[in-house]
């Protein structure tokens, strides 16, 4: 019984076609709606929680507009803080809670992660336009699911490993390897709980975990705009605060 | 295979469900078990044999270490840290190369070449072209060892392996392949013989068609290792491998053994050969190697050439060079004298790099790891995160968390920690007893006595707490034959006599007395062949009697459980012997074990179900016979059932039987460890978590349920409460989902808050212990990848507490609920509140949960039990104390949160107000913007404003219960008494505080109504309602 399992799948994967990147990447853009709806999103808000640590979630809120402008807000014990802003060319990040409350501008690092969130398509839409390369590396298991395999080098060099779900054709995990000050930092992204909104299907479900660091970051995602109204004023640095006013009598 | 005739009925049921039930076609594989992880504990205090080394100079090098059995790790900090590479294949690295034209790719040749009698075995060859995240193998698979990699200088696409091949046997599979076309095909050039293969190969650094290589003839057996004959020979080709002559001239005449050769970078004229013969010496040559000269024959060149052959030439100094031995030494005149690098570094070494940018700084690979010098030798910085360790053997004790114990190859005996509060550092771990390490344990009767070995049966019992040790190694009495004791002894404790011990020399031994007298209760079990017993005469050309070589003893020892009369003994000559009398009679068993006759019995398990059942691995290995042999008995060995498949690799260890399950076996063999549920028809490879490396030991805790490995090249992994593996059924495997069984979560004590974890840097390893939190374990046959997958934790009075997200992999999932709600929502302030307990709800208390899965249009309904830490003693009665307190101060904290954002709410309506009143009512928009302004004073009277101003210190109403909160939150017993008397003054502000605030709605009324004339909407304080939902 089991030798005919083999023999059959080997037939089967000898039968199909030789599998090429833009093939799998077309069907992977079908999967998620279609390119013609990926490509008429303006704007996107994606509200969820995010998991810091076991029993610790802070609510979380990303704000995305085309034209290179992402904002990330986190809230905690009452707090709000705001790790990462790209609007256009300037990056800056607001984090009271580190002693300062006037805005900081982002590192190139944090610049480079800001950039690669603020591509409202995701790097592997029109991957060859944005100066990535794409090649595919073949089939593996990813927790014992069939994946297509994608390396994708950043154009920055940065290298993301995607894998493709052969059954619904959705990423299922995205391996991160990036240069901070000339060293390898390696990551990895489960993507699961894909939901359909407004004829987009999108991940609801994002595990995050460093290679080499303990415990792992989820974000559940709760609620996800298409094209609602920002203000471009969100992606804008505000003007440094004046010393606190002393507290009225 | 089963003979039911003389099966229990118990056997025979469980075999007739387990047979009709699994043909079913349900598929178990190793993603079947994936989310059950192993977890590497280390230790990397000791490290492990480290057999080659290269690196990349430049501004930080780039350092790749090869382990004996532990595979490639890579640094790319200068040595920092360290990262495994190559744990996808096999772990056991002859050589490691890197491209000298381009530092992205590397060659690895498997199956190490310092061929010691616990050595593994490779398959073939490898190549990464992108710094080792990616490899490709490229044959050579049969070849077990290679010995040396090298590239052309000057052609990257041509590649030379010195392939030492097969230890055990005869084969071709050995000498100089070369490559053309980087791996694609290869062309044996030098072919050595079928006892005589490449032992090491260097390249002319400036002119790669000049090759130089040594062929080694030698062969090892269980009982005996012979090094050198006419075949061995130093060679060199000038044609880039094409052909090759013999080197003789000024060289030893007679038999050689093993050579090492080094070609100088700076002058290639200048080659050295340390070559072991009947007077083994260093050699140099000034002509390419066309004569030779002896410089000396110090013991660092010559001691034990079969193990230490490792000869590296200075890069820019031809007269100096290193050589690798029991320490390692260097000279600076060419070879003639000879001094030892100092410091503080493990002994016998076996790798050596020398940084040609900067040649004082030196890269070290010993039996215990790797060490960096930067002063050429004089002091080392030992590398702690490579947990290389390779363990025999490992025990548990009954501490809670357990402690293991186990030995180590040449690296002493150990016992630490299972677990921490955190990762497991090298500091938590203990020596008990030195050199070779093998069995050892805690006496059951007093967990402070541990047995513990050294080679040869030398065993001791020593006392934890005091590091004092006595010998108890039993001893022949007047007129009885000396005592033939294994390198890896017997060591075993009768699991229903407490205090009872076993040790296996040819006889075998009881002790009731903790080792102070032993009782002889066997004849000799082994073979007692003479012609076995030769260690004296190991070696060949010099002569190696380290114990390695003692033959013809008891190397297994296994009294059942359910009758300590019933004792099982294996031997390595391949006795498999049973007494059902407690040693007065025996018998031999292992002829119908369907294994070659004398194969080593590696192990032997009494069943913990039946008397009459027993389980034995064979080991053929050191005869050339690589199979799995594993093998089941229900009738005291007279019949016996193979239960090796297709799907069992590498030649065995152990097999262990689950003490509750009896179909859940464990199988530990060279290549890793496999399980199977139906007690042996479909076995499945454990690889989630753990390399490819030999598995030499299981042991199940008993209390614990955790499967703990002992890995001879990787240290200790702990897969965490295997209790869910023992409830996978065909039922199971074939629904969706299922919930499965696990152990109660355990309320462990949390560890220390802010400023509690210590800061030693990046190069300690740490290994893991697991999270805390209630374990929510579940099947699903397919990756969930669309809708909805979450968990929802509810308790008795349906009361939700958390919705736990689900991991989504196919087979066994575990996740975590961390047992603690949501924290409590806290106004603005200008910071954290520094106290860990605040960033947390409250603790769930011990008892039962309900757990709700939603995946998609689907709930299914489970059970989450919690229990207590058993080491707090605190009572119920405290801990309900704590519950109400923090009940109390949860609801203060939200109440003092509603009260801010009520006035800040307020004050925003009456700035709203405000701006929208025109220039003829000033006096009333003066009167409004009063009213907000008295409303943002009472509220910045409340929360501290000091923001930006450094380490402020402000502490208001916020800051003071929000500390207070979060204090006796992060504390499971009674809060103090000052705690408690704290709130009370705290509740008591906070009241003034509302009154305060209630105090304006007088003036706001007053207000409201000029506002009402002016057909602007009145202001009105938030409702709690509206307040929680916003």
């Amino acid at each position: 019984m089991k030798l005919l399992f083999v023999v059959s799948t080997l037939a089967l994967a000898s039968l199909a076609p030789a599998q090429t990147v833009d093939e799998i990447l077309a069907k992977n853009h079908e999967a998620k709606g279609g390119l013609a709806k990926l490509k008429a999103v303006q704007s996107m808000r994606v509200t969820g929680k995010m998991t810091i640590g076991p029993g610790m979630e802070a609510p979380a809120v990303i704000e995305q507009k085309r034209g290179e402008k992402v904002r990330l807000d986190i809230t905690f014990q009452g707090m709000t803080l705001t790790p990462m802003v790209l609007n256009g060319s300037t990056g800056w990040k607001l984090m009271p809670i580190q002693g300062n409350p006037n805005p900081e501008a982002l590192s190139p690092e944090e610049m480079k992660d800001a950039v690669e969130q603020a591509d409202i398509d995701g790097f592997l839409v029109d991957y060859k336009t944005k100066g990535h390369t794409v090649e595919y590396l073949g089939k593996e298991k990813v927790e014992g699911t069939d994946a297509y395999k994608l390396k994708a080098t950043l154009k920055g060099g940065d290298v993301r490993t995607v894998y493709i779900d052969t059954d619904s054709n959705l990423e299922i995990k995205i391996e991160s390897k990036s240069t901070r000050r000339g060293a390898e930092v390696e990551g990895d992204t489960i993507l699961g709980d894909y939901k359909e909104v407004d004829g987009l299907v999108i991940a609801h479900s994002i595990d995050a975990g460093q290679k080499g660091a303990p415990g792992r970051q989820v974000i559940t995602i709760t609620k996800v705009e298409i094209n609602p109204a920002i203000d471009d004023a969100r992606f804008m640095m505000p003007a440094k605060k004046e010393a606190p006013a002393a507290p009225a009598k | 295979m089963i003979h039911p005739r003389l099966a229990s009925w118990r056997t025979l049921a469980l075999t007739l469900i387990a047979s009709s039930s699994f043909a079913q076609g349900v598929q178990v594989d190793s993603d079947t078990f994936g989310g059950l992880e192993a977890r590497s504990i280390g230790p990397a205090v000791m490290s492990g044999r480290v057999s080659a080394i290269d690196a990349v100079p430049g501004e930080r090098l780039t350092i790749y270490v090869g382990a004996a059995s532990g595979g490639l790790w890579k640094s790319d900090d200068g040595g920092v840290r360290f990262k495994p590479v190559f744990d996808k294949h096999n772990p056991s690295i002859g050589d490691v190369r890197v491209d000298p034209r381009n530092p992205k790719t590397i060659w690895v040749g498997t199956g190490e070449s310092w061929v010691r009698n616990s050595v593994s075995v490779g398959d073939g060859i490898y190549r990464s072209t992108d710094g080792g995240d990616n490899w490709q193998k490229l044959g050579l698979e049969k070849t077990e060892r290679i010995a040396r990699v090298a590239v052309d200088p000057a052609d990257s696409a041509k590649v030379f392996a010195c392939a030492l091949g097969p230890l055990f046997n005869d084969s071709d599979e050995r000498g100089v392949f070369v490559t053309k076309d980087a791996g694609k095909t290869w062309t044996k050039t030098l072919a050595g013989a079928p006892d005589a293969g490449c032992a090491d190969l260097a390249i002319d650094p400036k002119d790669g068609k000049t090759v130089y290589a040594a062929i080694w003839q030698h062969r090892r057996k269980p009982d005996f290792f012979t090094s050198g004959g006419p075949k061995s020979g130093l060679f060199k080709s000038t044609d880039g491998g094409a052909t090759w002559k013999r080197l003789a001239k000024g060289l030893p005449e007679g038999d050689l053994g093993r050579i090492a050769i080094a070609v100088s970078p700076a002058q290639t004229n200048v080659v050295y050969a340390t070559v072991e013969s009947r007077k083994t010496g260093l050699y140099k040559s000034e002509d390419g190697g066309e004569s030779w000269a002896l410089m000396s024959t110090a013991a660092v060149v010559a001691g034990r050439p079969f193990y230490f052959s490792r000869l590296v030439a200075d890069p820019v100094n031809p007269n100096r060079v290193y050589k690798t031995s029991f320490g390692a030494g260097t000279s600076d005149d060419g070879g003639k004298t000879w001094s030892a690098l100092s410091g503080n570094f493990h002994g016998d070494v076996h790798a050596v790099w020398v940084n040609p940018k900067n040649t004082d700084e030196l890269l070290l690979g010993t039996d215990g790891g790797a060490y960096h010098s930067w002063d050429r030798g004089n002091r080392w910085l030992f590398v702690e995160n490579l947990p290389l360790a390779q363990y025999y053997h490992v025990a548990v004790d009954m501490e809670f968390p357990f402690n293991v114990y186990g030995g180590l190859q040449d690296n002493n005996s150990w016992w630490g920690p299972s677990k921490t509060g955190g990762p497991i550092g090298n500091r938590e771990w203990s020596p008990l007893s030195g050199g070779d390490g093998f069995w050892a344990f805690p006496d059951p009767t007093d967990e402070d006595l541990v047995y513990s070995e050294m080679q040869g049966g030398n065993v001791y019992r020593t006392s934890r707490k005091t590091g004092e040790q006595k010998d108890i190694k039993p001893s022949p009495a007047a007129g009885e034959p000396k005592y033939r004791f294994n390198w890896n002894t017997p060591l075993h404790l009768s699991a229903t006599q407490k205090g009872v011990l076993y040790i296996g020399a040819q006889y075998l031994f009881r002790s009731s007395d903790r080792g102070e007298s032993w009782q002889k209760i066997s004849p000799d079990l082994t073979t007692n062949d003479p012609a076995k017993q030769r260690q004296n005469e190991s070696g060949g050309l010099t002569r190696d009697n380290s114990t390695a070589e003692n033959h013809t003893t008891i190397f297994a020892i296994s009294e059942s459980p359910k009758n300590p009369q019933v004792i099982w003994v294996g031997t390595d000559d391949g006795n498999l012997q049973v007494t059902r009398d407690g040693g007065k009679t025996w018998t031999n068993v292992a002829a119908g074990a369907g294994v070659p006759k004398g194969t080593w019995v590696s192990r032997v398990e009494a069943s913990p179900f039946d008397e009459g059942t027993a389980f034995a691995t064979f080991d053929g290995h050191m005869t050339g016979d690589m199979n799995t042999y594993v093998a089941k008995t229900t009738d005291f060995g007279k019949t016996w059932t193979s239960l090796a498949t297709a799907e069992t690799k590498g030649f065995a260890h152990v097999i262990k039987q689950d003490a509750v399950n009896p179909n859940l076996l464990f199988l530990g063999t060279e290549t890793g460890l496999f399980l199977t549920i139906d007690g042996g028809k479909q076995w499945a490879q454990f690889t989630s978590g753990l390399p490819m490396v030999p598995v030499r030991d299981v042991v199940v805790h008993p209390r614990d349920h955790d499967l703990v490995l002992a890995t001879h090249g990787r240290g200790l992994y702990v897969v965490d409460d295997i209790t869910p593996l023992r409830a996978l059924t065909p039922e199971i495997l074939n629904s969706d989902f299922a919930f499965l069984p696990t152990r109660p979560g355990q309320l462990l004590i949390e560890g220390a808050g802010f400023g509690g974890t210590p800061w030693f840097g990046d190069h300690e390893f740490a290994g893991v212990s697991p999270e805390n939190g209630a374990p929510i374990v579940y099947y699903s046959k397919r990756r969930h990848v669309v809708g909805d997958f979450k968990f929802e934790v509810r308790d008795a009075s349906g009361r939700l507490l958390a919705t736990v997200p689900a991991t989504k992999r196919r087979g066994v999932n575990r996740i975590l609920w961390s047992t603690r709600e949501q924290a409590p929502r806290f106004a603005a302030g200008a910071g954290v509140i520094p106290s860990l307990g605040a960033f947390f709800g409250a603790r769930a208390v011990a008892g039962k949960y309900t757990v709700t899965a939603l995946k998609n249009k689907d709930t299914h309904k489970g059970e989450v039990t919690l229990v207590g830490d058993p080491r707090v003693s605190y009572s119920a009665a405290d801990q309900a104390l704590q519950a109400e307190t923090t009940a109390k101060l949860f609801a203060l904290v939200e109440r003092l949160t509603y009260l801010v954002e009520s006035m800040a709410d307020l004050r925003d309506q009456a700035a709203d107000r405000q701006a929208k009143l025109g220039p003829k009512d000033a006096v009333l928009a003066k009167r409004v913007g009063a009213f907000s302004a008295g409303l943002e004073a009472q509220r910045v009277a409340l929360v501290a404003q000091q923001e930006g101003e450094g380490i402020s210190g402000e502490e208001k109403l916020r800051e003071e219960l929000g500390m207070l909160y979060g204090n006796v939150n992060g504390y499971n017993g009674r809060p103090t008494k000052s705690q408690i008397d704290r709130m009370g003054a705290l509740s008591r502000d906070l009241d003034a505080a509302w009154a305060k605030f209630g105090a304006v709605s007088k003036e706001m009324g007053l207000l409201n109504a000029e506002l009402a004339k002016r057909k602007l909407d009145a202001m009105a304080p938030l409702g709690e309602e509206a307040w929680r939902k916003k």
